[in-house]
């Protein structure tokens, strides 16, 4: 090349660097932008933009009773979302009116749902009605972003409405969320009360996802992996319970009108058969979507029924706290079952006389329980003393949590010396305090769990099983079922200190002259105990515990009837009427009332002003 | 040889240059197919890259004059196999440009990008030759329009573009006039913003014609080479009907992505949030979401620079723009200096290959340009376009060895 070539080249070099530098300007300007000015964007589109997560709720397990009976089953309900990006919020009040919600709740769930992603669909109403529904699909024109899933809500196929046992599901609260982590979204079900949220990570099972690749306007344009990336919900877990739906709806229909509990347990393991807390109310009332009405009267309610008196009441037992006194005595050597007391029908010790029902003249340990005579339990107290009375209590579970497997549980209150000094002042008490625990009055307070365990224990003996209500959980795959197990411990004491106070428990309700004649069982020996527990505030409440057979016990029971005076003619037929339902399957006594033979049917259809009685 | 002559004629930087992209190229394809399945396609790459650096040498070391006399009938030899893989060739993927060589499958259409480049400039080297003869202008266009033609019968929009671009600059180096340089742009320019709509049409007929009217030489040509323009503009609507459904869409869809977000648009789409969402410094090696979780598809060919542009952000995607730059400066560079007409035209053809190939890959994933199936020089998988990468670089090298030499 000659010398022009050679200037012509040179000029044409500085072009092409010009050419290939500009360009290459123009690229680290666009990643520039790409990568520092957007990279937010892009990275939050990388993340919920090009993959959209679509949620796949798994079906929650189902609860079986001990039979084998289906008692929580799942029906389909449809819930109506809204997609955030495609929703036009003109639409909002028109959509209030089909389904009948609040605008302002709409609006709400809507930016609540947008500031988590505006692709994902926000639950907007579950259970929605049919007719709801088909004006919804009729307008879908009208109204973009408007759509429903298809999800599940809690079937009770049981007579028995067994509302604080079993619990509700509810939509997650703000509050749930945060303290059940990452797992949960706005707008998903979690188990609220009773087994529900006992068992919520085993009922419920594992959310499935399904991936979707979804374009800048969000629509679903593909599956990634052509689906085989998607995550199947896995089905939540099956709970059997120790419980017998039969009996329970029985005994629910015994205290159908009152107030109180009844719990029964298994003494052999420690399963409750039944546990009763009224009133009460349906759970299929809660199902779908809580009318907020609803919620307000049963909060407001002052008869409580979403209280679990079974767990949660603390009463004093009154007589039925005999056998732990007595217990106390002789296992401590204070006496010997022949230790006798005059009983003249009071008691006086300093300037406080405490009252008999009755003269019981002179009587030995034995009738002392049969006939429930205070006077006797009074000395004896008095010469037990505080302490031996609150170890013993302490070793059958008085004043302390049960660790049932519900939720919700009051440790009831045993006085201790330590107690006592730390309410009354180290010198601010007397023995004058006493009497009353003797007879189990006065500070003591016990729940009727805690009462049945404590006939569980005086039927089996000295066995302290830990109460459940959940056997066993039956997974789905693999197919297994695993049996829980819950603790136990022995109450130790000598064979005679058993022998004589079952016999005279059997005394109580099977020979003349006891108080609990009215729990007796035809063909069936039963023992049990009856008691008034003094009520300050109205009409004493009636306690009974008990158990049968005396000789092989297979239930043990404690029922509490409030303000509805003796236990031995307010309480003690209502449990007899239990062991026989259990132990016979059905009534055998002539003279039960004609309402309580035929167990209760539940209402069909929800009755949304139905706080049952 | 001794060492200080072996230091002379070896291009240390454009060896490195090439060797640093070919490492960023094997660690991107093996984190583009990182899964269960797709070691093999890891594999295969490495074997490419070890045939490829033979082959780099084997052209390095092949005796300039050889080069020079082969030039012609390599060029022929890469037309009949262009043509006999129309015959006999296997498509993938909806197009026919595969040749199967045993277990090789090899793209004729790659190799004959450099043999045109050696071909053209055999042709335009020639002192005999001028560009501003418009016969001879007219047999180099015919030298890059036969390969050109051949190939978009396959149909292989991605690689006939190449061509245009290598000729263009070619055209320029070699001495064509403004008024050729205008006059071969314009029409171009006028079909691609027809297709953007009318207004752009009219500005780019506008542009086009004052340009035509300054650099002309000859009226009559230049109202000839303006009335061309206007009707190429007008008639690329009837071409874009006649377009092959695939290339119809992946022009509309350069134009709108979310025209068909299953196909291109969703690829520039899928490709800018990688990217994008990549930031300063990239979410690290095999951590890439998008790259991972394959939702670019094709990513280990033509979407490979996401790789680099997500797993290692910014500074990732600018260290392999520099290193482009780099070797398409060092390209230019030689082409300068090369004493021989016909090495500085083949150094700037096929540095204007190489540069075409990279601008337009990286553009499409930048989302700057339309996707057209263009693979990334020394990234991208694939044997063939692998091989002839690492052949040009060869030849680079072999022109260096050479550039004192007339």
């Amino acid at each position: 090349m000659n010398q022009q070539d050679d200037i012509e080249i040179h000029g044409k070099q500085r072009v092409m660097y010009a050419i290939i530098a500009l360009m290459a300007l123009l690229y680290i300007a666009r990643l520039y932008q790409l990568q520092l000015i957007y990279s937010d964007e892009y990275g939050r589109k990388s993340e919920e933009n090009s993959i959209r997560t679509i949620p796949k709720e798994p079906v929650r397990g189902t609860i079986f009773d001990r039979t084998g009976a289906l008692v929580v089953d799942n029906r389909p309900a449809f819930t109506v979302t809204l997609m955030p990006f495609e929703f036009d919020k003109r639409n909002t009040g028109y959509l209030s009116i089909l389904l009948s919600v609040d605008p302002e709740f709409i609006h709400d769930r809507l930016k609540k749902g947008e500031a988590y992603s505006r692709f994902a669909p926000v639950k907007i109403k579950r259970d929605v009605d049919f007719r709801a529904l088909s004006s919804i699909e009729e307008n879908r024109e009208r109204l973009p972003g408007v759509d429903y899933q298809v999800e599940s809500k809690r079937y009770y196929t049981s007579h028995a409405f067994a509302a604080h046992i079993l619990g509700y599901t509810k939509e997650i609260s703000e509050t749930q969320m945060k303290a059940l982590g990452t797992d949960y979204a706005q707008g998903d079900v979690v188990g609220s009360s009773g087994l529900e949220a006992q068992y919520e990570s085993t009922l419920r099972g594992q959310k499935g996802a399904e991936f979707s690749m979804v374009n800048a306007r969000g629509q679903v344009i593909a599956r990634v992996d052509r689906g085989k990336s998607d995550v199947p919900a896995v089905e939540g877990n099956d709970l059997v319970l120790t419980m017998d739906f039969g009996l329970q709806a029985f005994a629910e229909s015994l205290m159908a009108g009152r107030r109180g509990a009844i719990v029964a347990v298994d003494p052999r393991d420690g399963g409750v058969l039944a546990m009763v807390s009224k009133p009460d109310y349906d759970l299929s009332l809660f199902s779908g979507v809580t009318p907020p009405e609803l919620w307000r009267a049963l909060n407001g309610d002052e008869a409580a029924p979403l209280f679990n008196r079974a767990t949660l009441t603390r009463y004093p037992p009154g007589s039925t706290f005999k056998m732990l006194v007595a217990f106390a005595a002789l296992e401590s050597g204070t006496i010997t079952p022949h230790w006798r007391v005059t009983c003249q029908g009071g008691f006086r010790f300093g300037r406080k006389v405490f009252k008999d029902l009755h003269v019981h003249g002179s009587v030995d340990l034995v009738t002392a329980i049969q006939k429930s005579c205070n006077v006797y339990f009074y000395q004896l107290m008095l010469k037990l003393g505080l302490d031996n009375w609150t170890k013993y209590g302490d070793r059958f579970g008085f004043g302390r949590l049960s660790g049932i497997d519900i939720y919700e549980e009051n440790p009831g209150l045993l006085p201790s010396t330590a107690y006592m000094d730390r309410r009354y002042g180290k010198d601010g008490w007397t023995r004058g305090y006493l009497p009353n625990l003797g007879i189990g009055q006065g500070e003591l307070g016990v729940t009727p769990l805690q009462m049945a365990q404590y006939a569980a224990v005086l039927a089996n003996r000295g066995e302290y099983h830990q109460p459940h209500i959940v056997h066993a959980v039956a997974s789905k795959s693999p197919r297994r079922v695993d049996t829980l197990s819950f603790q136990s411990r022995l109450i130790g004491a000598a064979p005679a200190t058993w022998n004589v106070i079952r016999e005279a428990m059997r005394r109580v309700v099977e020979e003349t002259g006891g108080t609990g004649g009215q729990a007796r069982v035809q063909g069936i020996q039963s023992a049990g105990k009856t008691g008034t527990a003094q009520n300050p505030h109205g009409p004493d409440h009636a306690w009974y515990v008990g158990f049968a057979p005396y000789d092989n016990p297979r239930i043990a029971i404690a029922v509490l009837v409030e303000n509805a005076g003796f236990g031995g003619t307010a309480a003690a037929p209502i449990a007899g009427m239990c062991v026989e339902r259990y132990l016979y399957g059905r009534l055998v006594r002539t003279d039960a009332p004609p309402a309580f033979r035929a167990p209760r049917q539940r209402p069909l259809a929800p009755q949304h002003a139905g706080i049952a009685p | 040889m001794s060492f200080r002559d072996l230091k002379e004629r070896f291009d240390t930087p454009t060896a490195l240059i090439t060797l640093a992209l070919l490492v960023i190229g094997i660690f991107s394809v093996y984190s583009a197919t990182y899964d269960a399945k797709a070691s093999e396609t890891f594999q295969k790459q490495l074997l490419f890259v070890v045939i490829g650096l033979v082959a780099l040498t084997g052209v390095a070391l092949i005796p300039f004059r050889l080069l020079q006399l082969a030039s012609y009938p390599a060029y022929f030899l890469s037309i009949l196999l262009l043509v006999s893989v129309l015959i006999l060739g296997r498509t993938v993927s909806g197009s026919t440009s595969w040749f199967t060589l045993g277990t090789l499958r090899l793209q004729p259409s790659e190799f004959a990008k450099i043999t045109t480049v050696l071909a053209l400039a055999t042709f335009m080297s020639r002192s005999d030759v001028s560009l501003r003869t418009f016969r001879h202008l007219l047999i180099a266009a015919g030298i890059v329009l036969l390969p050109v033609v051949l190939i978009m019968m396959q149909p292989d929009t991605g690689t006939a573009i190449i061509y245009l671009g290598m000729f263009f600059p070619l055209l320029y180096w070699g001495g064509a006039s403004r008024f050729t340089l205008v006059a071969v742009i314009a029409p171009a320019a006028a079909a691609v913003a027809a297709l953007f709509g009318t207004t752009p049409f009219l500005v780019a007929v506008l542009v086009s014609g004052v340009l035509l009217y300054v650099t002309k030489e000859h009226r009559i040509v230049a109202a000839g080479m303006f009335s061309l323009t206007v009707l190429v503009g007008i008639s690329v609507q009837f071409i874009y009907e006649s377009l092959r459904h695939y290339q119809q869409k992946r022009i509309a869809t350069f134009l709108d992505p979310n025209v068909d977000p299953l196909g291109a648009g969703y690829n520039i789409l899928q490709s800018k949030v990688a990217i994008g969402s990549g930031g300063l410094i990239g979410k690290g090696y095999l951590h890439g979401t998008q790259t991972q979780l394959n939702f670019i598809p094709e990513q280990w060919t033509d979407f490979i620079f996401c790789v680099p542009g997500e797993e290692f952000g910014f500074l990732g995607a600018a260290t392999v723009l520099f290193l482009f730059l780099a070797l398409l400066w060092r390209g230019v560079s030689l082409g300068a200096t090369i004493k021989n007409r016909y090495g500085s035209l083949v150094a700037i053809g096929i540095t204007a290959i190489l540069g075409t190939h990279t601008f337009v890959n990286i553009g499409m994933s930048l989302g700057l340009l339309p996707v057209v199936g263009v693979p990334l020089p020394f990234l991208s998988y694939g044997g063939s376009a692998l091989l002839a990468a690492m052949m040009m670089v060869g030849l680079l090298m072999n022109l260096y060895a050479h550039r004192k030499e007339y």
